[in-house]
């Protein structure tokens, strides 16, 4: 872990009293997660006890406190999308990868997730892969894309 | 763009820029919204860019990137001015021909054109565009002639006129008259009246008073405020130092959801152009007000839609809502006198201030005024952002302007609401789009999404999927929303997975009761709403799942059973390979395990010849 | 000073200070209002919902938790209405079937008239009524234990489940714990409520809303407990 980084961003924070939730966001953007020791350092910096840096972090869906995979796919559960065949897309990717919502694949190369609207309803069904939004989804499609992005990821990892 | 020093700038500086952009010879228009980036808008921009740099009209043609311009299903959106022609679904593939047809000729592309379902009609200007033809698109219609980057586009179409006029002739009251005359009320959904609740809050005791932004839309199929802040940040910015003058606040928030991040990172940037302009910040345009705007990122949790669980979140702490005994007027954001409105609803402030109350009045039924915006997503022909004016029947927009039900099948109903709404059946479609008619028909306004279904939904399956996303999405301080709504999710499971009894619709219904009347905050008092509707209006649904074990519609996985058909079955065998679970057993012939079936219904979805189905 | 004002709950009067708890008020007063999260000497958080009542305002009525209710001058309370017990047993069914193992908890069950739940049994340790945590924080200010999650799996817990050294190991936490107030032996063994509250059951079912001697109560010196020379005054 960088500290230089985390540094940075606390140093750089504002003084609302929401910046506290904003560093959160920062740090989890950097890290991918937030482990014990970060979450003890944004404790002493803004002087809150850390059971409350704890219960935000395991509050608010943008956190999570375990690692993340080297690839995030989101599935979007958003009523236009359900009505559109979400559930399904979900089962593709849980069939494909072999974890349920919330978890990572054992070699650590995916994420899968839901959320519960990203407000892109007209193209349902949405599944994002990196941040990269991908509608009007059928299981045929995702398993394609899964694919492609699992080779990518084969050779990158074979390249290290 | 130099600094504005007195209220005269404002003008001279329009008019510079007015000139600026009436010199332009072609204009491009490019929609590049989430829904546009999501089709492509990115790729189609690099493109076109490179394009226009190898045919050297780099000087020549002015290419603008817009927000959301609402046909959210045909983009990314591509209109050239002055030839005034619309392309819809446009690929990086299409635009040398696009440059060189329709910029350098002058000609129409035909093929890229919109074809209207109905009537096999192609159509040219985005005008005719039946989809926009029947709204009336006051606030999201700007979104075509503004960069939401750019604070000059805002300025030449009038932006920030209504805040000097403001800041110059009127005093706070008589803005919260105007407003008042305007009837105005909540656009997240309760139908507060505006003008109210900021009397209330300059009325209230204290020195310091906030204005909050609401951009927190976490209801699932709806994006309205997202499409208003991405495309169009600076009318809600100005809405808000309306406000802000009004009730005698020098500090506002917007609180977006991180979901969005592009409507975070275009109001950051609207934020810090109205600072270098000096619209933010001391002595706004040489007068005595002075006014800034953070944003605050959500991180993630649909409670904090709710004013105190948005405060507390804004304050630092987790989102939970606190007892509303006492209104956020008086004690809202640390303690303080706080206005928190909706995106929708700030973006209808400077509109009001220029126009006039009676404009805004004109329009809509006798208890709701102006115009609404909607998602209109689902089962549906046309999606995207509708914008109506209030009174208009639920089948105009979903058939006149969403252009009705796909594949010929039968829409059934159109939930509107979100979670908190409720599922209204085709019968009731004349009901007008209106505060009370829809809060009589057992469903809300709320801040406007609008999934249309048709008969492939099981509405025993819609009532539970919302519970589902409520038991996620509540923030579990209280008894009734945090273990009402998984009881009532565990009746609704024995309903769907066929174990339910005419006893427990009793439960339910009893149940739902409870939750409505006890709970904490307007979470848990809607959250009920779902299930009432439904039962209200499809209790023949519920009594098929429960008497018959059957659902209707096909969609509640343990009612159904797939089975291959011996006489079609191709024998290829890629069922085999789709099925997750391994319950397609390769014999003589192809057969589904049901033990080992989970219904998901990918084998039927990839049998190219149609052999499996859903018995 | 606050100034002394004049409400009214179930029809008698009761003078308080203005912004105090309605609940407050009327348990000073004798009158039980039930509830559970509800303790004295901390912050009200209106978690648990039994103390609901109805504001009667100009023939409206809004129901509302009477714990977070500050009183104010003319005010009209009705604790008891039949709307208020109907939605405030239904509460009672939900949590009883959440956590029947403990005498707090059936007591209550017993208070309001439930003597049933429709709902199939869990066994939790925990209702969540966060007296532990306010506890914690506000009497020994030292935020050791605090709410963690959301929605279904909100729980209490310690950060990264290891004591902190803010914790004081004065286990109060436990102490104003319900369930740990004399745990309830029956529930889970037979089906239903309790089968060892058959007196306190029977009592409330000729005198409704009758005063069941609850051990919360006990535990926190209410008034009847008091009154009926039970307990000696705080």
């Amino acid at each position: 872990m960088e500290l230089s980084n985390v540094d940075t961003i606390l140093e750089n924070r504002g003084a609302e009293p929401f910046d506290i939730i904003e560093v959160l966001q920062d740090l989890q953007g950097l890290h991918g997660y937030l482990p014990e020791e970060l979450l003890c350092r944004v404790s002493e910096s803004f002087a809150v006890p850390l059971i409350e840096v704890f219960r935000l972090a395991s509050f608010y869906r943008a956190f999570s406190l375990k690692p993340r995979g080297r690839h995030l796919v989101t599935v979007c559960l958003g009523t236009a999308c359900h009505v559109r065949g979400a559930p399904r897309m979900l089962d593709e990717v849980v069939a494909q990868l072999d974890v349920e919502p919330g978890e990572t694949t054992e070699d650590r190369a995916f994420t899968l997730e839901t959320v519960n609207c990203l407000g892109a309803c007209a193209l349902g069904p949405i599944v994002v892969i990196d941040g990269e939004y991908h509608g009007d989804m059928s299981p045929g499609k995702l398993r394609a894309l899964l694919g492609a992005v699992r080779d990518g990821d084969q050779a990158v990892v074979a390249s290290v | 763009m130099s600094r504005l020093v007195e209220v005269s700038d404002l003008a001279s500086c329009r008019e510079g820029l007015t000139r600026e952009r009436s010199a332009w010879p072609i204009r491009v228009t490019l929609s590049g919204g989430t829904c546009g980036e999501a089709s492509g808008s990115t790729g189609v921009l690099k493109a076109l860019t490179t394009q226009l740099h190898k045919d050297g009209l780099a000087e020549k043609v002015h290419v603008r990137v817009t927000g959301c311009q609402g046909f959210c299903q045909e983009e990314p959106l591509l209109i050239v001015e002055p030839l005034d022609v619309l392309y819809c679904n446009v690929k990086s593939e299409d635009v040398s021909e696009i440059v060189r047809e329709s910029l350098v000729n002058g000609r129409v592309v035909e093929r890229l054109c919109f074809v209207d379902g109905a009537s096999g009609r192609t159509v040219q200007r985005p005008a005719d565009l039946p989809f926009f033809a029947k709204q009336d698109r006051e606030l999201i219609g700007h979104n075509q002639s503004i960069d939401p980057c750019d604070i000059g586009d805002y300025i030449a179409n009038g932006g920030y006129s209504a805040l000097a006029h403001v800041l110059t002739s009127m005093s706070p009251e008589a803005v919260i008259e105007e407003i008042r005359a305007s009837g105005l009320r909540g656009r997240g959904g309760g139908g507060y009246p505006t003008a109210r609740k900021w009397e209330q809050c300059r009325e209230a005791s204290g020195q310091e008073r906030y204005v909050i932004c609401n951009a927190d839309e976490g209801d699932p199929g709806a994006y309205m405020d997202r499409g208003l802040l991405e495309g169009n940040p600076h009318s809600i910015l100005e809405g808000m130092m309306i406000g802000a003058y009004a009730i005698g606040s020098n500090q506002g928030y917007v609180y977006v959801r991180n979901e969005y991040p592009l409507a975070v990172a275009h109001t950051r940037e609207a934020i810090e152009q109205a600072w270098d302009l000096g619209l933010l910040g001391e002595r706004i345009l040489g007068t005595d007000f002075s006014f800034d705007v953070k944003v605050a990122r959500g991180a993630g949790a649909f409670v904090c839609g709710e004013s105190t669980a948005l405060m507390a979140s804004l304050e630092g702490q987790v989102g939970e809502p606190r007892s509303k005994d006492i209104h956020t007027v008086e004690r809202g954001y640390l303690d303080r006198p706080t206005a928190l409105n909706n995106v929708e609803t700030w973006a209808n402030v400077p509109r009001i201030i220029s126009n006039g109350s009676a404009w805004f009045a004109g329009k809509g039924t006798d208890q709701s005024k102006g115009t609404k915006i909607f998602a209109l997503t689902g089962h549906v022909k046309n999606t995207g952002l509708v914008e109506v004016e209030m009174g208009t029947t639920l089948r105009e927009i979903i058939f006149d302007i969403g252009g009705g039900p796909q594949n010929g099948k039968q829409i059934k109903a159109v939930q509107t609401g979100g979670p908190s709404g409720g599922c209204l059946p085709a019968a009731l479609f004349a009901l007008p789009v209106d505060y009370e008619a829809l809060s009589a028909a057992g469903s809300m306004m709320g801040s406007g999404g609008m999934v249309v279904m048709d008969d492939s939904a099981c509405m025993v399956d819609v009532a539970r999927y919302f519970l589902k996303f409520l038991k996620d999405e509540s923030c579990g301080k209280c008894v009734p929303c945090r273990v009402g709504t998984d009881r009532m999710l565990e009746i609704l499971a024995d309903f769907a997975e066929g174990r339910g009894t005419m006893e427990q619709l009793d439960t339910l219904k009893d149940l739902a009761w409870a939750v409505g009347a006890g709970s904490l905050c307007a979470l848990g008092k809607t959250a009920p709403n779902p299930v009432l509707s439904t039962l209200r209006y499809f209790h023949d649904e519920y009594e098929a799942h429960i008497r018959d074990r059957r659902c209707p519609a096909g969609v509640c996985r343990a009612l159904a059973r797939y089975v291959i058909d011996p006489d079609l079955c191709a024998d290829c065998g890629q069922c085999v390979e789709a099925c997750p679970h391994g319950a397609i057993l390769e014999a003589d012939v192809y057969q589904i395990d049901q033990t080992l079936c989970e219904q998901c219904g990918l084998c039927a979805e990839t049998c190219v010849v149609g052999a499996i189905s859903r018995v | 000073m606050a100034r002394t004002v004049t409400i009214t709950v179930d029809g008698a009067t009761i003078q308080t200070a203005e912004g105090s708890s309605v609940l407050d008020a009327a348990l000073e007063a004798g009158i039980c209002i039930p509830n559970l999260c509800h303790m004295p000497s901390v912050s009200p958080i209106g978690a648990c919902r039994v103390c609901i009542v109805e504001v009667v305002d100009d023939g409206r009525r809004k129901m509302t938790a009477s714990c977070t209710l500050g009183a104010r001058d003319g005010m009209v309370v009705e604790a008891h209405s039949e709307t208020v017990l109907r939605a405030r047993r239904h509460i009672v069914e939900l949590i009883v079937a959440e956590a029947p193992n403990s005498r707090a908890v059936q007591d209550l069950a017993a208070r309001v008239g439930v003597t049933r739940s429709r709902y199939p049994m869990r066994d939790k340790h925990c209702v969540l009524c966060g007296r532990c945590v306010r506890v914690c924080d506000e009497v020994w200010q030292s935020k050791s234990l605090g709410f963690v999650g959301r929605g279904g799996d909100r729980h209490v817990a310690l950060p990264f489940d290891k004591r902190p050294d803010l914790c004081k190991r004065c286990n109060s936490c436990v102490e104003v714990c319900p369930m740990t107030i004399t745990p309830c032996p029956g529930p889970m063994a037979v089906p239903g409520i309790c089968g060892l509250c058959e007196s306190q059951t029977s009592m409330v079912e000729n005198i409704p809303d009758t005063c069941v001697m609850c051990e919360l109560g006990r535990g926190f010196q209410c008034a009847r407990w008091q009154l009926r020379g039970l307990l000696a005054p705080a």
